[in-house]
């Protein structure tokens, strides 16, 4: 291992030290991440632009594997696909995940088998844009990034035009396939896009380890289709209506209790848009949608099924929109906007044992009729002067939660679960600066300010595996918001003979932070098959994240290119509780201080060399990925430690015309026996879902 | 400059601002001490260690038996003082499961702090009361697997011992003697459709000669005894060769059972 360490990073120098004075593109890329050049210089907090190109050129199964390629960007995996993104430690609701700017979906499935990035396929991506911290506020609450996956927009033509795109795809190891096809075009007054896609894949095995690989349930299948359409009313203003429909089949999670038997979203969004409306009105956009999530789930591929089996059906509707007004007055650009959410859940989940000759059949309520409204209004600000560029944003959000449940559970004077409805205000704010030092550096001090109220799962959850452990979880309507009170410095600089690069460290104090303690099995049992006992979720005083990420690029004009990442967070809890469990049972507790948070993913860095041949025509890449260990694990979680790896995957893009491209490759290149820190256990073991090992692939994308 | 520094330093103050950060409060403990029990589940037969799967054993009815499997639950253990206080068992668990075949489950360190002093003595429900014994509370193993049934009453077993017995005319045959939720039947043929009411078989247990003191930050080991025998004996003889194998159904069988167990526990070392 060593070995390839030591040549990896002398091929790395050589290759620095060839490098020729060339003029520096206005773009910088990064593995995976383009970042423009006015982002570099002026924003003053970490904003990633992942542009369709670039998707295009690796090879993905879903849009959370993608996201996993961005610098302190991580992902969980309990399956095949539907990897949950992680950004800087911060995951699920603590994150706000949104298509098209504003599009909410409320993921049907309890355990996330279906987060927001798993109704959306890579091929109708057109951009992804990842902020890191809480400094977007436009689109909704934030607490630890923003995640906007933008779909491919039909746009008007001077004349009548009809265009097609075709892309074919496999994989080895799990025999993965996939077709995606759309057809665009219009005039000047209408225009559409209606694409399709298909996708199959089978079970994936790890690398090897003495020899052996181990074969995963992890088979999934997927199609989706959609259609848009625009019309421009003149040419200040234009609608755009939107519906899709993405669906899942048998789509397998070792690492849950439960597999997806079937996910059924439909989308549908209407936009308006109007631009130079007065000499200060520079923009309004309208948005209003609606997102229908049905989930089925079951455990029918699993030996229990025999004798205990588990079904459960979830509905989750989310309806909302926002207007924002864009506005000039000499430098001094401003917004302002107000949006909605409505979040509807509802699900059930039915219970049947098989034992002594009878069946025994009970229903529990996963949701009952759960409802959680936000309205929220939101102003933004930045203008330069001189040197120095200032960005603010603040907002104000009402929040309201209730439910039709009827469990109450109290023991002893202590409220575990009643009253379950809340309200609350919350108040976000950002403010950042940038000083260009000189024409080629830049710094920047960002501070914020994000609050989020719990989601429907923290609310109101009734006992079912959806922490990274394997207890089931209760959810308490009680629950306060969380804040993340955040600081970013950030260092840029751009040269066009020498790249550009940047480093960024941060520092979060989350206050209120939402944390899960177990309840004792006198207070409530679990319901789930193989969960050793219930938690719930609850306020802790304070959790911190720190950490830093560098990104270098070398100039894109060069033939030769490098691409250097890395980063690493650290997240630490003052105090935690730690229950002492002997011979499976809750004997004692004692209290830790400053723990390590769980699912925290390590250090990690990744090296990426391209040349590009034929005038940019063929292009080899090669990318060596290596991860730390991650021994800052949670004593009170029962975390275990997770060791490094390193792992090399090699891509050639070859663009034969201007109709046919191709891009073939073959990633995990040795076949190395890995996983993530952040993949999940395979349930029923302590064994840890591995990474797939080495897979070839070719993409082929046809356009018209 | 002066402006740009004042920009600076409204990024500072605005970053204090935001990092509302607020020191925590602790809460002294109060003042009172505490210790620990522990408790660990001795089986006897005729007041010797029970020998499963042999047939050596002769029961008051002169059957000769062996026993196979020993699984039961106790429920809200509650320890008494002098003064008429008392302590239940509950800070974590309230239920206990005990498996001759497990041997996890023959030690239960209880989770509860104990306040020291000298306890008169402790009672316990055989089984599990009417309102915990509900079907789905347990979902896993080995609990899972003393399932009662609903169209029987539902819930769990309060005890299953397996094994088996020569009849009269030297025949090995099976027994279950099981105890539950109990079923009235409007007529003799046992059949699920005339069941009319279900009784509730649970029962307290007082055990003789149980006190023991608990000393601060010290862990009291508390031995409990089920003489096997004793569910065969006093106040009346148990026959199997009368009740047949299986008692589920059986409603007078598990109420002899019932009644035969008010001297089943006793209390062994105490340390």
């Amino acid at each position: 291992m060593k070995k390839k360490i030591y040549l990896f990073i002398s091929c790395f120098l050589l290759l620095v030290a060839g490098i020729r004075a060339q003029h520096l593109s206005d773009t910088i890329v990064l593995e995976g991440v383009e970042i423009t050049d006015t982002l570099i210089k002026r924003i003053p907090f970490v904003s990633s632009q992942v542009s369709k190109e670039l998707m295009q050129s690796v090879q993905t199964r879903d849009v959370g594997d993608y996201l996993r390629s961005i610098p302190n960007v991580a992902g969980i995996r309990k399956g095949g696909g539907a990897i949950d993104p992680v950004v800087r430690g911060f995951k699920f609701s603590q994150l706000n995940v949104v298509m098209d700017g504003g599009m909410k979906i409320e993921n049907g499935c309890p355990n996330r088998m279906d987060p927001v990035s798993a109704h959306v396929e890579v091929e109708e991506l057109s951009q992804i844009n990842v902020v890191k911290g809480p400094f977007l506020l436009n689109y909704g609450p934030a607490l630890g990034g923003v995640i906007n996956l933008q779909t491919e927009d039909p746009h008007p033509y001077a004349k009548f035009e009809i265009h097609g795109n075709a892309m074919f795809g496999y994989e080895t190891n799990w025999d993965g396939a996939k077709e995606y096809f759309s057809l665009y075009g219009g005039n000047s007054k209408v225009y559409f896009r209606a694409s399709g896609g298909y996708r199959k894949y089978g079970n994936y095995s790890s690398g090897k380890a003495d020899g052996e690989t181990t074969t995963y349930n992890t088979s999934f299948t997927k199609y989706n289709y959609g259609v848009k359409a625009g019309w421009t009313i003149n040419a200040k203003q234009s609608i755009l209506a939107a519906y899709s429909e993405s669906h899942g089949r048998d789509v397998l999670f070792p690492a849950l209790t439960m597999d997806e038997k079937s996910d059924d979203t439909r989308m549908m969004s209407l936009d308006y848009s109007a631009k130079n409306i007065t000499e200060v009105i520079k923009t309004l956009d309208v948005k209003v949608y609606r997102t229908n999530v049905n989930h089925l789930m079951d455990n029918s591929k699993r030996e229990t099924w025999q004798a205990k089996q588990m079904v459960a059906d979830v509905d989750a509707i989310n309806t909302g929109g926002k207007a924002i007004l864009g506005m000039k007055v000499k430098n001094h650009n401003l917004s302002a906007g107000l949006d909605f959410e409505n979040i509807y859940k509802d699900g059930v989940r039915t219970m049947t044992m098989l034992m002594m000759g009878t069946t025994s059949t009970k229903r529990f309520n996963l949701w009952n009729k759960a409802l959680i409204q936000n309205a929220g209004l939101f102003a933004g600000y930045n203008a330069a002067y001189g040197k120095y560029t200032v960005e603010a944003a603040v907002r104000l959000d009402l929040n309201k939660a209730d439910s039709e449940d009827t469990l109450i559970l109290i023991k002893n004077g202590i409220e575990y679960f009643n009253n379950p409805a809340s309200q609350f205000i919350n108040f976000s704010g950002n403010m950042g600066l940038t000083r260009e030092i000189t024409e080629k550096l830049s710094v920047s001090l960002a501070v914020a300010r994000g609050t989020r109220s719990p989601n429907m799962l923290e609310r109101y959850i009734k006992l079912l595996s959806v922490g990274y452990d394997s207890y089931d979880y209760l959810g308490n309507p009680q629950l306060k918001p969380e804040t993340n009170n955040e600081v970013d410095l950030t260092l840029k600089y751009s040269d066009e003979k020498l790249g550009s690069m940047y480093v960024n460290g941060f520092y979060s104090y989350v206050k209120d932070y939402i944390s899960a303690i177990m309840l004792p099995s006198s207070v409530i049992m679990p319901a789930t098959i193989g969960a050793p006992g219930v938690k719930q979720f609850v306020n802790v005083d304070n959790a911190t994240f720190t950490g830093f990420e560098l990104g270098y690029t070398s100039p894109q004009a060069y033939k030769l290119g490098v691409n250097v990442i890395a980063a690493i967070t650290y997240g630490r809890i003052p105090e935690v509780t730690k229950y002492i469990i002997t011979a499976g049972q809750v004997t004692g507790d004692i209290i830790i201080k400053n723990d390590a948070l769980p699912e925290i993913p390590p250090f990690e860095t990744t090296l990426s060399v391209n040349y590009r041949f034929l005038h940019g025509k063929l292009v080899p890449k090669f990318s060596y990925r290596l991860v730390a260990a991650q021994n800052h694990v949670s004593e009170a979680f029962y975390e275990p430690e997770t060791p490094g790896f390193s792992i090399l995957n090699f891509s050639v893009a070859y663009k034969m015309n201007k109709n046919i491209d191709i891009n073939a490759g073959v990633n995990n290149i040795f076949d190395v026996s890995y996983y993530e820190h952040l993949n999940r256990k395979i349930i029923g073991s302590t064994e840890k879902l591995y990474e797939p090992g080495r897979v070839f692939f070719v993409n082929l994308n046809l356009s018209i | 400059m002066n402006m740009k520094y004042a920009l600076f330093v409204s990024i500072i103050l605005g970053a204090l601002l935001f990092l509302d950060i607020s020191c925590k409060n602790d809460t002294p403990e109060a003042g009172k001490t505490t210790g620990h029990i522990s408790f660990g589940f001795i089986h006897l037969v005729d007041g010797l260690p029970l020998e499963k799967d042999i047939m050596k054993y002769i029961n008051a009815a002169v059957n000769t038996y062996e026993i196979n499997q020993v699984m039961y639950f106790i429920s809200d253990v509650t320890l008494h003082k002098s003064d008429g206080t008392t302590k239940l068992i509950s800070d974590w668990t309230d239920i206990h499961y005990v498996d001759i075949d497990i041997p996890s489950t023959l030690t239960w360190d209880v989770y509860d702090d104990i306040d020291t002093g000298v306890y008169d003595s402790i009672s316990f429900v055989f089984g599990i009361t009417k309102e915990k014994n509900q079907s789905f509370r347990f979902v896993n193993p080995p609990e899972v697997n003393m399932m009662w049934p609903d169209i029987l009453g539902g819930g769990y077993h309060y005890m299953m011992i397996n094994g088996s017995w020569k009849d009269n005319e030297n025949v090995i045959k099976s027994y279950a003697f099981h105890m539950g939720i109990g079923q009235l039947y409007k007529s003799n043929v046992i059949e699920v459709d005339s069941i009319y009411a279900f009784v509730q078989n649970y029962f307290s247990v007082k055990l003789p000669s149980s006190a023991f003191s608990v000393e601060e930050n010290k862990t009291r080991n508390i031995e409990i005894i089920m003489n096997i025998d004793s569910w065969f004996k006093t106040p009346h003889i148990y026959d199997h060769t009368y009740w047949g194998g299986a008692i589920m159904q059986n409603q007078p069988a598990m109420q002899m059972a019932k009644e035969n167990g008010f001297d089943v526990f006793t209390v062994g070392k105490i340390e």
